[in-house]
């Protein structure tokens, strides 16, 4: 008999029904590398964050196992029709808050207001809409400067807050580098609720019993550990201290699926890591050889760095070969990936040389390199071996590896000449990073692009793709995006980073090449 | 001069003693090594330009590896023989380093509280107390803390060893200044010292000339135990991570570099490190041991 057809009994039979849920209550312990820096959604926009509040909060819609968008707080959506350009959002009705409060189209203006204001580090995802109209408690319109048909697809990652709750406690606004009170406290609409927060510790889950939709995990309670040290996590599995982590060290991937009660699943995340350039600073920080310009604004010096670095046998040393060598900045096979050239520069020390002598720099130069030390598979290894590459045509990378707790704010600040980052495009579109990281930073579009790289062709090109509806002519303008990128090396990617998860043989969990985690797919025997 | 050597009491104790002979031929290997590194090794694992990438995870040459590589490569294609020469020097710069600042800061404080007593040699005794209350790795983590919030972020790389020399230093003095101390103590009251008092020698001049020689074998196997605890505790540092960076290893950060290849099968990166970390380690404490024998009649 399953718990499902025990449901169905009478009242009386509740009593035997939680006993028989006891029975099955499993506590769930899970690792990863990165602590989420903050449990405020808007604050700041990567992975480790927003994979986790997914379990807490909730979008408008939400992603289900096989990557496509699905009703989550809207129960559908609609183009808007009557002149206007935007889309409409039925809500769900009857949803409440985990502080019971309850769910209303209100919210999702504020939360709309909240994320698009100056102090959201998600506010590009809002860079089309021209103004967001509530129509009743459970209607509400995004009206976007221009047909926008991938919009519903770009908010999945849209967490909507409680006005009032927000209010209250003084959270009105996201913030990044001060605590506010939704820094450490939740009150989402999702299947969990955050019971304790330890930042850098230990973060607690606790199912939340009022949830709308049908539970498919039987998690009663659920533990974070964040484990700096890859190796150190894999020990913690492996004598059951944890039932889950993620990733394992590469090299330890074989040994782990070899023992019994413990298993592997790996596959590719949709995230490409590439190096990127202070294309905006007039001249070097870290160089004592150049001074008061900067050799990374000459094209020919980009190119040369791609071409001095070997990626293939980063990939088989390195990543032993569980990665794939990009072209992009996003993986081969996603929508808009630019088909028309994928090729990658050709690993070429002479060339590279060459290269660097015609931009005038035959006797090379040194620079400040920064990347994080966990935030990425093997990241450290990585800029290591790609500074002793760099190294074989005289350029003398200065390395600087940091934890990622302050590798954002220190390129955000410029405290760099090159940096290693991570890319994964939240709507697995070829527009995503294009937003992101090429865009001219202007406030709203360009966020991530620390650099500040500016090319007017893409700038124009941007807002055409946002609103093109004929994929032909959209993927063509995808493609010269792409080409652009590629001609000037305004980054070098390096290779798509593998997924590689290790649990413990009792444990079910669904992998989505985004690498979030639900826990409201996870069940344990 | 040579041939009182040769017909001392050390000596002659030392050429019966095999452990004792052992330690220092390891040692002497070692420090030679270590000396002499830029001739010896094959390549220098700080010049990005002499390794490969390509070499990397290379096994030891018995186990099918490559003829450049006697002991295998680690991750980044460095020579382990190279890695580790140059992992000793440091580790012994450091070692010595510490151990020397720390033996002047505690022999002077321990003589002159010995000499002087009262309230300065309350002071000195109570301050040590507090500290031997601390272990000496909590004491380093702190002075380390500490430097890294003071100093400007520039400095942090061009004075990471300075710094880890002082926390090391700043930990062990204790030791240097107990023994002193007690030492001091008893010569004082010895007439020798107070004929130099009457002599109207100035004090400074009779514990530097006349006191510190008389208490100098004691004095001398702390520092050889001290040397052993501060490379130690160097090893320690930086495997933690906090001590030197993975560009610049020292023993501690091979280890800790070879750690996350424990489990994997690559097990030279993390056990040949660790085995000659050991060697120099253990060596060291046998020579001090010796010399305990030597001083301190009384033992053999």
């Amino acid at each position: 008999m399953t718990k499902h057809s025990l449901r169905r009994l009478t009242l009386s039979a509740a009593l035997l029904l939680s006993t028989a849920l006891a029975a099955e209550a499993a506590t769930f312990r899970w690792a990863a590398t990165t602590d989420p820096q903050t449990m405020d959604p808007h604050a700041v926009n990567a992975a480790p964050v927003t994979s986790f509040l997914n379990n807490i909060y909730e979008g408008l819609v939400r992603r289900g196992r096989d990557m496509a968008i699905e009703p989550s707080l809207a129960t559908s959506w609609e183009p808007l029709t009557g002149g206007e350009t935007g889309w409409r959002f039925h809500l769900r009705e009857g949803v409440k808050y985990q502080d019971g409060a309850d769910f209303t189209a209100d919210d999702v203006l504020f939360s709309y207001e909240r994320a698009s204001s100056e102090a959201s580090d998600v506010r590009s995802w809002f860079a089309p809409v021209a103004s967001v109209r509530v129509v009743d408690d459970f209607t509400i319109d995004f009206i976007t400067k221009a047909p926008n048909p991938l919009f519903p697809d770009s908010i999945a990652n849209f967490l909507i807050l409680d006005r009032g709750w927000a209010m209250a406690n003084g959270a009105e606004a996201p913030s990044r580098d001060v605590e506010n009170f939704a820094t450490r406290n939740t009150n989402g609409t999702g299947p969990f609720k955050l019971a304790k927060r330890d930042p850098g510790i230990e973060t607690r889950l606790a199912p939340n019993t009022d949830w709308w939709d049908t539970r498919e995990d039987n998690v009663t309670e659920a533990t974070f550990t964040p484990i700096g040290n890859a190796a150190t996590g894999l020990a913690a599995l492996l004598s059951g201290e944890i039932d889950f982590i993620s990733p394992i060290p590469l090299q330890d991937a074989e040994q782990v699926e070899g023992r019994a009660g413990f298993k592997v699943l790996s596959g590719l995340e949709t995230r490409v890591i590439f190096f990127g350039f202070g294309h905006n600073k007039d001249a070097l920080s870290y160089s004592d050889e150049t001074t008061g310009k900067n050799p990374f604004q000459d094209a020919r010096v980009r190119a040369a760095v791609a071409q001095a670095l070997d990626v293939d046998t980063i990939n088989r040393v390195v990543m032993r070969g569980k990665a794939v060598p990009a072209d992009q900045l996003l993986p081969a096979g996603l929508s808009g990936y630019s088909e028309a050239d994928t090729s990658r520069p050709a690993f070429d020390e002479a060339a590279a040389r060459a290269a660097l002598a015609e931009a005038g720099y035959a006797d090379g130069f040194s620079f400040g390199l920064m990347c994080p030390n966990d935030r990425y598979i093997n990241d450290e290894a990585v800029c290591r071996a790609a500074a002793s590459m760099l190294a074989k045509v005289g350029l003398n990378a200065k390395l600087t590896a940091m934890p990622v707790r302050g590798y954002f704010d220190e390129l955000r600040a410029g405290n760099y000449d090159m940096y290693l980052l991570g890319w994964s495009p939240g709507t697995f579109d070829a527009e995503h990073p294009i937003r992101f990281l090429a865009a001219t930073p202007d406030g709203a579009l360009g966020t991530w692009n620390f650099g500040g790289y500016s090319n007017a062709r893409i700038d124009a090109l941007l807002p055409l793709i946002q609103s093109e509806v004929d994929l032909a002519k959209r993927q063509a303008m995808l493609d010269e995006v792409a080409a652009i990128l590629k001609d000037e090396a305004a980054y070098v990617p390096l290779y798509t980073e593998p997924l590689i998860w290790a649990m413990k043989e009792s444990v079910t969990v669904t992998q989505r090449p985004d690498n979030f985690f639900m826990l409201r797919w996870v069940t344990v025997q | 001069m040579w041939a009182r050597f040769w017909q001392s009491d050390g000596f002659w104790l030392f050429r019966r003693s095999p452990a004792a002979m052992l330690a220092a031929v390891v040692a002497v290997l070692i420090l030679g090594g270590a000396l002499l590194a830029p001739w010896l090794a094959p390549s220098n694992p700080y010049d990005l330009r002499t390794f490969d990438l390509m070499d990397g995870l290379l096994p030891p040459l018995w186990q099918g590896g490559d003829a450049r590589f006697l002991l295998g490569t680690d991750d980044q294609g460095r020579d382990m023989v190279s890695s580790i020469l140059y992992g000793a020097r440091l580790s012994l710069l450091i070692g010595f380093s510490a151990m020397l600042i720390a033996s002047v800061l505690g022999v002077s404080l321990g003589v002159a509280a010995g000499y002087w007593g009262g309230r300065f040699d309350a002071v000195v005794m109570r301050v040590a107390d507090v500290q031997l209350a601390l272990p000496a790795i909590l004491t380093a983590l702190l002075i380390d803390g500490i430097a890294r919030g003071v100093l400007p972020r520039e400095l942090h790389d061009d004075l990471r060893i300075p710094v880890l020399i002082l926390a090391i230093a700043l930990s062990l003095w204790v030791n240097f200044a107990r023994t002193a101390r007690a030492s001091t103590f008893v010569e004082r009251r010895k007439d020798y010292v107070e004929a130099a008092i009457i002599m109207g020698q100035h004090p400074l001049r009779i514990m530097a000339r006349h006191i510190l020689p008389n208490i100098l074998g004691p004095l001398l196997v702390i520092m050889t135990v001290d040397l052993a605890a501060a490379i130690l505790l160097e090893a320690t540092l930086s495997f933690l991570g906090i001590g030197l960076p993975a560009d610049s290893p020292s023993l501690g950060t091979l280890i800790r570099i070879g750690m996350q290849f424990l489990l994997s099968g690559e097990w030279w990166i993390l056990w040949i490190p660790t085995l000659f970390l050991v060697a120099l380690v253990v060596s060291i404490n046998l020579l001090g041991d010796f010399l305990r024998e030597v001083f301190n009649p009384r033992l053999r």
